[in-house]
């Protein structure tokens, strides 16, 4: 069965009930979790904001000149300074008493490590921006490489598992937790797994007046090794074992979570990776390093207060992404 | 030529269009419409997802309207059915089965409280006449889809009324009369069907003229006739029969009150017989069962036949199941029964693999009663067919109900033999209906057939759905169903909403925007005008890069991935 | 307005009265008096900006950048480690062709400390695709800080005002400072077509791939060219409203007939021209001062040392291994002439050593003893350096 030749398919993307900051024919591979948290920020945030972009999988895929993604402005500087390039932006719209929004964003690498500095100044400078981390958990853009990101245990290119090694052997950075520490307004995490929560919390993080945060999880099927149709039930699996809590921050402190309904064990969510796969053999180690990030998970719940309530919250992990006819979300 | 460079290598917004990422595809996700297991299941050929999404949308009319282009009678089979779409229903396995049958006869309702006309026949007028003998169900549905399609249809019945057993044998406490009268009040006088009351085939028409004078005939003549009943060659003298007990007592509104009754069955008539001299004051009522009580672990194939929940509602009742059991004796007293010798069967293979039931030696008991009522089925009427009968008690025929030899003579209904459900009697009016239009209109062929494999649950993603419970409807107290009104109270508007909320909408599209929201290379799009196939999106071929993500996460098994190399 | 005032007051108020939008800085010897006093004029309300004052150069560049990107006109400053830390966001701002000034308050870079100035750090950024200007004397640095806006926005290029940390930064002069209405006669409101701007969205910091780089470079490098003219029509205008002429690519002075020349860049310019004026007329040579290193004024230096038998270049930085920079440079330029002078080249005034007033005649004895024909440090004490190394 072929779709009819003469929809006008063009007129028709034109006309989408919705708004439209990244396009298609961008390069990002298949089932790119990054590519789809961009365009969901993109279209929530909407048509009056600016965009600075760090160097990374984000930036090489929807800008190959001449070609763009992007019908936002829209700018890619350096690996390090999106942060920065965003406060000067904000300051810039700001002498000009324009009421555009500032959003700046990076991966793991551009946030976690490199563009950590820049963020931090931004954050501690107050600057009217909201900085967004798509989390794919290593320097995918160079081919996989450990980012301070990077889950324990998990294999990359430069943190292989072997006779000596099982894969990482340092924790993931709490980076929302640094970044609450600057005592900013608002920081929150977020799933590609939830869309409308994601959604929520950018319109939520561009209506605070002061920099924000916000640090979406989002699956590589490249890096991760996972098909490329498991983008969301894998990022889905993450929020329910607890491996990747999502919780708001005010002012440092906690101001809301996604309880886990039903929390699933931590090998439903690595089984399903190559990057973990060195985790299922029969070996002393995997099993002391499975029940280690089972232990994380675990501390990740007790820490946060993710158990359920007595009553199911309709924006817990089972509920929160419940659709409905005529997609009202 | 080359593209000129442009200050600093700034590009133009969007222009990522021109990258056809399409071509990286090697599989391809389409939307394919799948048959919902309620659809699948249901004996009447009704679509419940279909009439459940437009309840969703409080669109109440619509819904009845799609529901009667399978089922003219909703008030009634929302009471009667034995809702098997339930059993069937996906959801099951989530929390809780849609309570279709509740939603169907909240809508049946709706349709007479606020007097909805029947819509009018879909094709122009066909002078030609099909003759349908038999006004009960199946009767009713035929005369129904044939007018629908255009046909004149002459109704014949042997009683001065419509209705058939759905009047002369479903108590009111399940059925109440004024729905029987008004829904089919309303069917009967739909233009382009004339109800002939009280001509008797055989008596005052017979099946050669029939033929003659009707482009084609069908018969739901029912089974009018009493199966022979004795324990090793003896009756009680005073035999009452189940049917025809429970028939004189909806004439009349009485029977004879003893202490103690044993009815031998175990489907419906037994079931509502039962009920019935109990809450009419029969201190003792027992039914002998071969099968065994519905419930958990219990093959289907060895279940009672007759409805669980009105099984279940005699047991409250105190009516006393004796469950594999088989009359083996009848005690007497002259010829007056004080009591029966019942004995452990079960059905179990014969050397040919056959099952056949079995007595266990030395598991015999005695059950005293004054009255033993044989309620095990009734046969065909052979007057005025026995030509089409010959030696057996049903109309052997072909799956759309034909007769072997009669291109132009079908059947439905209990006649078949193989029928026993006012829902299987409409799926076949339906169904013969369908084929007597294909056979006028001299299409080749067999009928499409509805009967598809039903989208499994696994092909679901139930993530995105939200547990809720299955509404209760009120229930009348055991203790005042003596007066015989209806049990089982209404489903109310919000709740029948709510169902269609809970409602999976197996193998079809929802637009519930998931594929919409999800793909990661913007290659769905949104359209309410331009896509044909019942959905709300496109897949931009010219970008998708097939990754799945859409197939894997639809919520309702519409998108299958199809290699596309 | 004639006032005395140090080179880096001189120099904020300069910025001030071009109304930068944005002013963003990281403190560092020699620059932060620039940066102080550009904030006190904030302070006081006497200039309305966006003062960012961040957590590094890195940033303070990068913020400039947003700035400009964002279509405000914007401003930064620093010096040696500062210019260093900030040099990949420089080649950033160069290749994405987006106007703002820098002034690099000129400082010696580590290993080993020193604070004091030399102008290895703005040499080392050279390649980095900006416009740099160097000032002679305080007055020049105000006058080029004005310009420099008017040269960045008109080519759409960075500009690079170099400044001799503490010689002039910390100095105080007496010098002229421009009254507001010359400045906003010369300096329209910074509007800049390739804004980010949500009505007409680009896309601005692209992969360009092996097809188009090229060209992209060599458009780039052509817009430096053509910014050697934009420089001199900026300076034209100037001295027209102001009355003062800034130097153009290069300035000369002294005896026109003189077969020798000294080139230099900088305060010792300053330095030199006042040594020359002792000798009068007499003068044994005359002096080019460079102003424009880059663009680099490859004709109007040929043009300048048309029959030179002698040019002493003198410079404020090396590039170890090879020897000077802008000898390198200077040497290659005039290989075009027919009969192209001697170049002599020397390094001098390291990590803040003096330039007295003898530089002059010291520098023409040790020309004529055969000094500095190829490369040499003129104020090396032999007697300081390492056996092994004398």
């Amino acid at each position: 069965m072929s779709q009819d030749k003469d929809i006008p398919l063009a007129e028709l993307r034109r006309a989408q009930p919705r708004f439209s900051g990244f396009e298609a024919g961008h390069r990002a591979c298949l089932g790119c979790g990054e590519a789809l948290a961009a365009r969901l920020v993109t279209e929530s945030a909407g048509p009056d904001v600016v965009y600075a972009n760090a160097t990374g999988c984000l930036e090489v895929f929807t800008t190959a000149w001449p070609e763009s993604a992007w019908r936002v402005p829209w700018m890619h500087s350096l690996f390090a300074n999106a942060a920065a390039i965003g406060a000067g932006m904000e300051a810039a719209l700001k002498a000009q008493g324009r009421s555009t929004r500032v959003i700046a964003m990076g991966g793991d690498g551009g946030t976690f490590d490199i563009g950590f500095q820049a963020l931090s100044g931004m954050l501690e400078r107050g600057h009217n921006v909201l900085y967004v981390c798509y989390d794919n958990e290593a320097y995918m853009n160079t081919g996989i490489q450990r980012s301070s990101s990077t889950p324990h245990a998990a294999v990359t290119t430069t943190s292989p598992a072997g006779r000596e090694r099982m894969g990482k052997r340092h924790l993931k950075k709490d980076i929302v937790s640094i970044v609450a520490a600057h005592h900013i307004p608002y920081a929150a995490t977020a799933s590609v797994a939830y869309p409308a929560d994601l959604r929520k919390k950018v319109r939520r993080a561009l209506a605070i007046d002061g920099p924000t945060f916000l640090h979406v999880h989002t699956p590589c099927p490249l890096g991760w090794g996972h098909d490329s149709a498991l983008t969301i039930e894998i990022a889905r699996l993450a929020v329910q074992t607890g491996l990747f809590p999502v919780i708001e921050l005010e002012r440092g402190g906690v101001a809301g979570v996604m309880p886990i309904r039903e929390q699933r064990p931590v090998s439903d969510y690595l089984r399903l990776q190559n990057r973990f796969r060195h985790l299922f053999a029969d070996d002393v180690r995997a099993r002391e390093e499975l029940e280690h990030l089972q232990a994380l998970a675990d501390h990740n719940i007790e820490r946060y207060g993710l158990r359920p309530g007595h009553e199911a919250d309709p924006l817990d992990t089972e509920g929160a992404d419940t659709v409905k006819r005529g997609g009202v979300r | 030529m080359s593209v000129k460079i442009t200050r600093g290598s700034f590009a133009r917004p969007g222009t990522s269009l021109q990258f056809d990422t399409g071509s990286w595809r090697i599989q391809r996700p389409q939307h394919r419409h799948a048959t919902a297991p309620c659809h699948a299941a249901c004996p009447a050929g009704e679509d419940a997802q279909a009439w459940l999404a437009l309840v969703e949308q409080e669109r109440f009319r619509d819904a009845w309207e799609t529901l009667i282009a399978a089922n003219p009678l909703p008030a009634i089979t929302g009471r009667v059915c034995h809702h098997p779409c339930e059993a069937a229903c996906n959801r099951g396995n989530y929390d809780e089965p849609i309570a279709i049958h509740h939603v169907e006869r909240l809508i049946g309702d709706m349709a007479l409280e606020e007097d909805w006309p029947l819509p009018p026949s879909q094709t122009n007028g066909d002078p030609r006449e099909v003759a349908v003998v038999g006004a009960g169900p199946a009767g009713c549905s035929a005369a129904w889809h044939l007018a629908r399609s255009g046909y004149r249809v002459q109704l014949f019945e042997a009683l001065p009324e419509a209705g058939g057993l759905l009047r002369s044998a479903i108590p009111p406490y399940r059925l109440p009369a004024a729905v029987v009268e008004r829904e089919l009040h309303r069917l009967l006088a739909r233009p382009g069907i004339r109800f002939l009351p009280g001509q008797r085939l055989g008596r005052d028409f017979d099946l050669d003229e029939l033929q003659a004078s009707f482009a084609a005939v069908f018969l739901s003549i029912g089974t009018q006739r009493g199966r022979d009943w004795s324990i090793d060659g003896a009756t009680p003298s005073d035999l009452h029969v189940g049917l025809p007990l429970l028939k004189e007592w909806m004439d009349v509104g009485a029977i004879p009150t003893w202490n103690s009754v044993a009815i031998v069955g175990a489907g419906n008539t037994a079931i509502d017989l039962a009920r019935v001299l109990k809450l009419s004051g029969v201190p003792e009522v027992h039914i002998i069962s071969h099968k065994a009580i519905p419930g958990p672990g219990v093959a289907p194939d060895d279940a009672m036949p007759a409805i669980r929940r009105e099984i279940e509602q005699a047991l409250e009742e105190g009516v006393v199941i004796h469950e594999h059991r088989g009359v083996q004796r009848l005690i007497l007293r002259g010829e007056q029964v004080i009591g029966v010798e019942l004995v452990h069967m079960k059905k179990l293979p014969d050397a040919e693999g056959r099952l056949q039931r079995v007595a266990f030696e030395g598991t015999e008991s005695i059950l005293h009663v004054e009255q033993v009522i044989p309620a095990i089925g009734q046969v065909v009427e052979p007057e005025g067919v026995q030509s089409l009968l010959g030696q057996r008690s049903f109309f052997r025929v072909d799956d759309r109900g034909c007769f072997p030899d009669h291109p132009r003579l079908f059947t439905g209904g209990d006649a078949r033999g193989d029928r026993g459900t006012v829902s299987e009697a409409i799926g076949d009016g339906r169904r013969a209906a369908l084929a007597i239009d294909r056979l006028l209109r001299q299409q080749a062929g067999d009928p499409p057939s509805p009967a598809q494999q039903p989208i499994p649950a696994e092909q679901l993603n139930l993530n995105y759905f939200e547990t809720a419970p299955r509404p209760r409807v009120p229930v009348l107290d055991v203790a005042r169903r003596a007066s015989f009104a209806e049990i089982e109270g209404p489903l109310d508007t919000r709740q029948a909403l709510g169902e269609g909320e809970r409602c999976l909408s197996c193998g079809n599209c929802m637009a519930c925007d998931n594929c919409w929201t999800l793909c990661p290379d913007v290659a769905v799009l949104k359209t309410r005008e331009v896509a044909s196939d019942g959905s709300h999106y496109l897949f931009d071929y010219g970008y998708c890069k097939g990754c799945g993500l859409c197939a894997r996460e639809c919520p309702t098994g519409y998108i299958v991935m199809q290699p596309d190399l | 307005m004639r006032q005395a005032l140090e080179g880096s007051q001189a120099i904020a108020r300069a910025v001030s009265l071009c109304k930068p939008q944005v002013v963003s800085a990281y403190p560092i010897t020699p620059q932060t008096h620039i940066v102080e006093n550009l904030s006190r004029l904030v302070a006081d309300g006497e200039l309305e900006c966006e003062l960012v004052s961040v957590e590094s150069e890195f940033s303070a560049a990068s913020v400039a950048l947003g700035a400009v990107a964002a279509g405000s006109r914007a401003y930064t400053a620093s010096s040696s480690q500062g210019i260093l830390l900030m040099a990949e966001v420089l080649f950033n701002i160069a290749g994405l062709r987006m106007p703002l000034v820098l002034t690099c308050a000129n400082r010696a870079v580590s290993a080993p400390l020193s604070i004091w100035n030399d102008q290895q750090d703005s040499m080392a950024v050279r390649d980095a695709g900006w416009i740099q200007l160097y000032c002679a004397d305080n007055q020049e640095a105000v006058d080029t800080t004005i310009q420099a806006f008017r040269i960045a926005e008109q080519c759409e290029l960075p500009v690079m005002v170099c400044v001799d940390g503490f010689t002039l930064t910390h100095t105080l002069e007496v010098l002229e400072m421009p009254e507001p209405e010359q400045v906003d006669a010369f300096l329209p409101p910074f509007r800049f077509a390739r804004r980010l701007d949500p009505d007409k969205p680009l896309s601005v910091g692209t992969l360009v791939s092996p097809e188009y780089f090229t060209e992209t470079r060599h458009d780039h490098h052509q817009a430096l060219r053509d910014a050697t003219d934009i420089i001199v029509q900026a300076q034209q205008e100037w001295l027209t409203i102001s009355g003062r002429d800034s130097g153009g690519l290069l300035r000369q002075s002294g005896p026109a007939d003189a077969r020798t020349a000294i080139l230099t860049l900088g305060s010792i310019a300053g330095t030199l021209e006042e040594a020359m004026e002792a000798h009068g007329t007499g003068a044994p040579a005359r002096l080019i001062v460079l102003r424009a290193f880059r663009p680099f004024p490859d004709q109007a230096l040929r043009d300048a040392c048309q029959g030179l038998e002698r040019l002493i270049v003198l410079e404020r930085a090396l590039s170890p291994g090879a020897g000077g920079i802008v000898g390198s440079e200077v040497r290659a330029a005039l290989s075009a002439l027919d009969r192209p002078p001697r170049v002599f080249n020397f390094a001098v005034g390291l990590g803040g050593r003096d330039v007295p007033l003898e530089i002059y005649p010291r520098l023409l004895d040790a020309v004529d003893a055969g000094r500095g024909s190829d490369f040499d440090i003129l104020d090396l004490d032999p007697s300081k350096l390492p056996a092994e190394d004398a």
